[in-house]
């Protein structure tokens, strides 16, 4: 960033004869333009609403960049969101303040290292940095407030801490220099059908009908774990066993399309995680079919979309990734999550992201420089019309021009387009077709987990999404614990499951939020946002933090949670009722909008399944599947609640499914508090995995790195599946059982997979109702970019 | 010359408004030379009317207040504060003066595509435009031009708004502008005839379009006699200032705010309240129509103002209820915004003309 453009703005308010009206004015109004660029956007959200009203101190949120004076750059910023933050700068009219706030805006946060993230303040000057992960709505309203001491003419740029001196207690020892406490093997064996005996009768049944429908067809069929069938075939016969696995074992859904990169022994792992919706008995399983392939620069491989649609969108990614063309996909041509200038296929294992460093070197930076995305500053090469424009899909705009269409390219920064970008063809009111841009949030956790040990990858799980971060970090625990086989105390079991349902409580109130805020209903936004509130307050006093506690680790719990605490939470779920009555009186049962959401966006329970919808959407199409009732985990099956499912599939029955759901949620959480509380005091985290540390049992304090810093997970492939308040979280790690850094980890997320119904939904629908659509979805973009 | 000017002192004195509470002062100032004539000008009932009430003094003050009153409203109603720390004492009551000086300062951005003469001229001439049908809204009995036709004058320019909206989208030439455009333009015929037909009712039940005389004959408000009308034209005037739930051509979240979305600077902020501004001349207009104008008890002290008080107080009370509208909806679709003007409205706007006619013929 030049000098010169640097407090351009602060210089531009100190100005001219009228300076101190100008100065007032803009003071007491700076009004961000809500560009939400990631997770933090959540606390922007709190922010504005009525905990904390921002609209305090004149800073009213617009959704339009010309009308506004402010932005506030909410945590990450990627390789593709970068071109958008610039536009969005230049298109705001002097004086313009930037804030940024969240780790990740100034160093890159927990991503420092990732391939796709970059530095706002090498894109926009920044006037004030407010550091978290994430910030809190105080910590945003102080920047505010920051800013506008900045235009009195204070010279601050971030929050200033004080320096303390430690009383040291004589002379240091000296002690060894840390090193990287990082084991890898150097040619690991990677291998995803590692054979386990387990007591699964259903299993030993299936594989023996798996046995006869793909005679001659298939290489080996291996049980790997409960629930887990892997099936290796050849590349060449590897369509015909997915046709019979389609056609006569009716799995009807792709769950996970995932390739392993083994360059030492010069070849890829396509594997496929399939599973049924059709067949009860088949609901809990998941089969996986892989194959190997050669490792060449661009490997050739069909795709699967003919038999799974619900692929589509992963092998998409599985191209940007790894460079491997999926033969008969449409979406081959470009790319789809990653941005023009992000290293080509970076999740190869010969692409090397930086590592961490423990020692503090002389004159070596603690993070590494960034280059900033070629386009800023404004090259000279490149022509006024040129610069700054984004990617347009010259094909599409031409095909519209031919059949009379008119197209709208909406985000990624519109006020109701989240962090993704969609290019709208539409024949006057109704829609034609729908493109998603996703990836403006892609942070590449895969890539990053690669690197880290398990233990330091629980963050990373819950940061795609920081509205459900409790299931988010208890899907990727729980996976360990399946590799490890680790057994958790009851009382954890317990606690875990009122935590994961205060977040699904919390999530639901996140989409309910925003779905308000696309039909202009500020007021079920307010309330909405007041009762999540109350929900966070819960998990702040639980575990610490409000939307990030990372609080589940393998074997149970860091620490027990006291009694008056659990006695809020059963209070807080009869003070719900009153708050919840309210909403659904001004909103939900609202005859607007019942109006706008009946029979607006249906997906049929056929739809649905081919689509790989997940969680309450699927549910509210009739397919009667939840992970918690198909495979219960923690204690799911020792409660008394209901599944629920809806059969309308359009916006009015996801809305009263996911509401529904929440009041069971509340039974759930009243249950389990009440069992908590009867129950004596014990531990939290299972004795078996705490090893000599067993003093730790009741409170991971000071042993955490001990206790869990050379874990390494048996060979094989680890898939869990956890009901998260979106639908589906599927975590899959592979560990060479020697390394104690997962060799790959990948990420499925609800949304991630809901895209597809969006698109699919909308289509033929009216302009406006795609907003509907889209919210009724709860779409969350970094939880899908990840 | 002497003569001319003692013709139109003559004239002016002998319409001018009569306030008691400050004729000692008004007598005291008699005695400097030439405030005669100044205090003459200014109390002239059509100077006044135009320049203070209901014209630009009040209808200015209400831009700058009105806001306020709005954004606190709401957010009393959404469970929060609203503007409170720009001087906490009072409430953040000149939060939107900081807006418009905010504004003001602000750059004006003329985008590439625009049509640059157009895009600046519009605003501007959008805000002037708005202001005409004023001249002929009585408060109390004071009003700037009076003639029989005053309903159908105001009618008449209220049918404008929406062509100068057209125009800010069309010069601003952009894709979402243009989705707006359309979408104002098909709002705009669907409110227009129900709105219209709700006002011509009122025209046979009062037998006169003279506003003035619609306001002082109602000796039972309109709102009662006709219930009918006055719904229509409620929701008509919800749908003629893009209020919730018919804010379909602005809708903030899918269009951007649709016409106005390449604005920024005072342009911008011109159109910001233009809405206001229209906000207030219909609901001055309802208040002729349906709920009595001016009538109320007589304020002594207040004279010929007594009338313009209770003006003020009702069109403000209807355009609250306005406003606040938005905290209660969400937004309906374009097809059905359309359905509803074309069919229930148009429906309920016929119905209430048979109930004019009826109750002319009876009575």
């Amino acid at each position: 960033m030049e000098e010169e453009e640097k407090d351009r703005n602060i210089r531009n308010v100190h100005s001219g004869i009228l300076s101190p009206l100008r100065r007032w004015g803009t003071k007491w109004s700076l009004w961000p333009c809500h560009f939400l660029t990631s997770c933090c956007g959540v606390e922007l959200a709190h922010a504005g609403a009525c905990g904390f009203d921002m609209e305090r101190l004149g800073t009213l949120n617009m959704g339009i960049s010309r009308q506004t004076n402010f932005i506030i750059v909410e945590g990450t910023i990627t390789r593709k969101m970068a071109r958008a933050l610039r536009i969005v700068w230049e298109q705001m009219p002097e004086p313009r303040f930037v804030n940024v706030i969240g780790a990740c805006g100034q160093r890159g946060g927990i991503f420092w290292n990732s391939y796709n993230v970059t530095y706002p303040w090498k894109i926009v000057p920044v006037d004030f940095f407010i550091p978290g992960c994430p910030i809190t709505p105080e910590g945003l309203i102080r920047g505010v407030r920051a800013i506008q001491e900045k235009i009195d003419g204070k010279d601050i740029t971030t929050i200033k801490f004080k320096k303390v001196e430690l009383p040291s207690g004589g002379e240091l020892e000296e002690r060894m220099v840390p090193t990287t406490p990082k084991l890898l093997a150097p040619t690991p064996e990677v291998k995803i059908d590692v054979k386990k005996s387990v007591d699964w009768a259903f299993g030993n049944e299936l594989k023996g009908r798996l046995k006869r429908e793909l005679e001659g067809l298939y290489e080996s069929i291996t049980i790997t774990d409960t629930n887990r069938i892997a099936i290796r075939a050849t590349q060449e016969k590897f369509m015909d066993v997915a046709q019979r696995l389609s056609d006569i074992m009716k799995m009807d859904h792709v769950k996970n399309v995932n390739v392993i990169d083994v360059p030492h022994e010069r070849k890829y792992i396509v594997e496929y995680m399939v599973s049924s919706y059709s067949v009860d008995e088949l609901m809990p399983v998941i089969t996986t079919v892989f194959t190997e392939i050669r490792r060449e620069a661009e490997p050739e491989f069909p795709s699967l979309t003919s038999l799974w649609e619900s692929a589509n969108y992963s092998e998409r990614e599985m191209h940007d990734f790894f460079g491997v063309r999926f033969e008969g996909n449409e979406g081959m041509k470009g790319k789809f999550l990653l941005a023009p200038d992000t290293p080509e296929t970076p999740l190869r294992k010969d692409f090397k992201i930086e590592e961490e460093r423990y020692v503090i070197e002389e004159g070596v930076p603690l993070t590494p420089p960034i280059d900033p995305p070629q386009y800023i500053p404004h090259p000279s090469s490149v022509s006024e019309e040129e610069y700054l424009k984004m990617p347009a899909y010259e094909d599409v705009v031409e095909e519209a021009e031919k059949n009379d269409e008119f197209v709208a390219f909406i985000g990624p920064h519109h006020a109701g387009s989240g962090h993704l970008r969609w290019v709208m063809r539409m024949k006057g009111d109704v829609i034609v077709d729908v493109i998603p841009d996703p990836g403006y949030v892609h942070r590449g956790i895969e890539k990053l987990a690669e690197n880290r040990l398990y233990i330091q990858n629980i963050p990373l799980a819950e940061r795609p999404n920081i509205t459900d971060c409790i299931n988010m970090n208890l899907g990727y625990v729980r996976a360990i614990e399946d590799a490890l086989g680790t057994e958790v105390p009851e009382r954890a079991k317990y606690m875990r499951t009122i935590m994961a349902e205060l977040s699904r409580i919390g999530a639901f109130f996140y989409d309910m939020g925003i779905f308000p805020l696309f039909m202009g209903h500020s007021s079920g936004f307010m309330y909405s946002f007041a009762i999540r509130e109350m929900v966070l307050e819960l998990i702040v006093r639980m575990t610490g933090s409000r939307c990030t506690p990372s609080f589940i680790i393998p074997g149970g719990i860091r620490r027990d949670i006291p009694d008056d605490v659990l006695d809020l939470t059963r209070n807080f779920t009869t003070a719900i009722n009153k708050r919840l009555k309210k909403f659904e009186n001004i909103f939900v049962n609202n005859p607007v909008l019942i109006s706008r959401m009946k029979d607006v966006g249906v997906l049929t329970r056929e739809e649905a399944i081919k689509f790989g919808i997940v969680g309450p959407f699927l549910r509210a199409s009739g397919v009667e599947y939840d992970v918690r009732k198909v495979a219960p985990y923690e204690v799911y099956d020792k409660l008394d609640w209901e599944a629920t499912t809806g059969d309308a599939g359009d916006c009015l029955g996801r809305i009263f499914g996911r509401l529904e759901e929440i009041k069971q949620s509340v039974r759930i959480v009243k249950q389990a508090v009440d069992a908590v509380r009867e129950m004596p005091r014990g531990n939290v985290i299972s004795e078996e995995i705490l090893g000599d540390y067993k003093e730790a049992s009741g409170d991971i304090k000071g042993y955490l790195y001990n206790v869990y810093g050379n874990l390494v997970l048996p060979k094989g492939e680890w898939t869990s599946v956890t009901e998260s308040a979106r639908g589906t979280v599927l975590y899959s790690i592979i560990s060479d059982g020697e390394s104690n850094v997962p060799y790959r980890v990948r990420v499925i997320t609800p949304c991630w997979m809901n895209l597809r119904g969006i698109i699919e939904a909308s289509k033929g629908g009216r302009v406006a109702d795609f907003w509907t659509v889209y919210a009724s979805f709860g779409y969350f973009p970094p939880e899908a970019d990840r | 010359m002497m003569e001319m000017i003692n013709g139109l002192m003559n004239t002016m004195l002998s319409n001018q408004v009569s306030i008691p509470l400050i004729e000692p002062m008004l007598d005291m100032l008699q005695g400097i030379p030439m405030m005669g004539y100044m205090i003459a000008l200014v109390l002239w009932k059509p100077f006044f009317a135009i320049v203070i009430c209901p014209g630009l003094t009040v209808g200015g003050v209400s831009l700058l207040f009105f806001p306020w009153i709005e954004r606190k409203l709401c957010a009393r109603i959404q469970w929060r504060v609203g503007p409170h720390e720009i001087v906490w004492w009072l409430g953040g009551v000149i939060q939107i003066l900081a807006d418009t000086l905010r504004f003001l300062f602000q750059e004006v951005i003329v985008h590439k595509d625009a049509h640059k003469r157009y895009f600046l001229q519009f605003p501007f001439l959008t805000f002037i435009a708005f202001l005409l049908p004023l001249l002929f809204i009585p408060a109390g009995n004071i009003v700037a031009i009076k003639t029989p036709y005053g309903l159908q004058i105001v009618l008449l320019l209220l049918c404008l708004f929406p062509l100068f909206v057209m125009g800010l989208g069309w010069a601003s030439n952009s894709r979402f502008a243009y989705i707006g455009t359309v979408r104002e333009a098909f709002v705009y015929f669907a409110e227009e005839v129900p709105f219209i037909i709700a006002a011509l009712a009122m025209i046979i039940l009062y037998k006169t379009s003279d506003l003035t005389l619609m306001a002082s004959e109602q000796c039972i408000p309109g709102i009662i006699l006709n219930p009918i009308a006055a719904l229509t034209f409620f929701i008509a005037a919800a749908m003629a200032t893009s209020r919730m739930p018919f804010e379909i051509a602005e809708s903030d979240q899918e269009l951007c705010a649709g016409p106005h979305v390449e604005y920024s600077g005072i342009a911008f902020g011109l159109i910001y309240v233009l809405c206001y501004e229209k906000g207030y001349i219909i609901s001055g207009l309802m208040t002729v129509l349906f709920l009595g104008g001016g009538a109320g008890p007589a304020i002594p002290y207040l004279g010929d103002l007594s009338g313009a008080f209770w003006f003020i107080l009702k069109t403000y009370f209807v355009m609250t209820t306005l406003f606040v509208l938005r905290t209660i909806y969400p937004r309906y679709r374009l097809d059905q915004g359309l359905k509803i003007g074309w069919s229930p409205m148009l429906i309920m706007a016929l119905i209430a003309l048979a109930v004019s006619l009826v109750e002319v013929a009876v009575i």
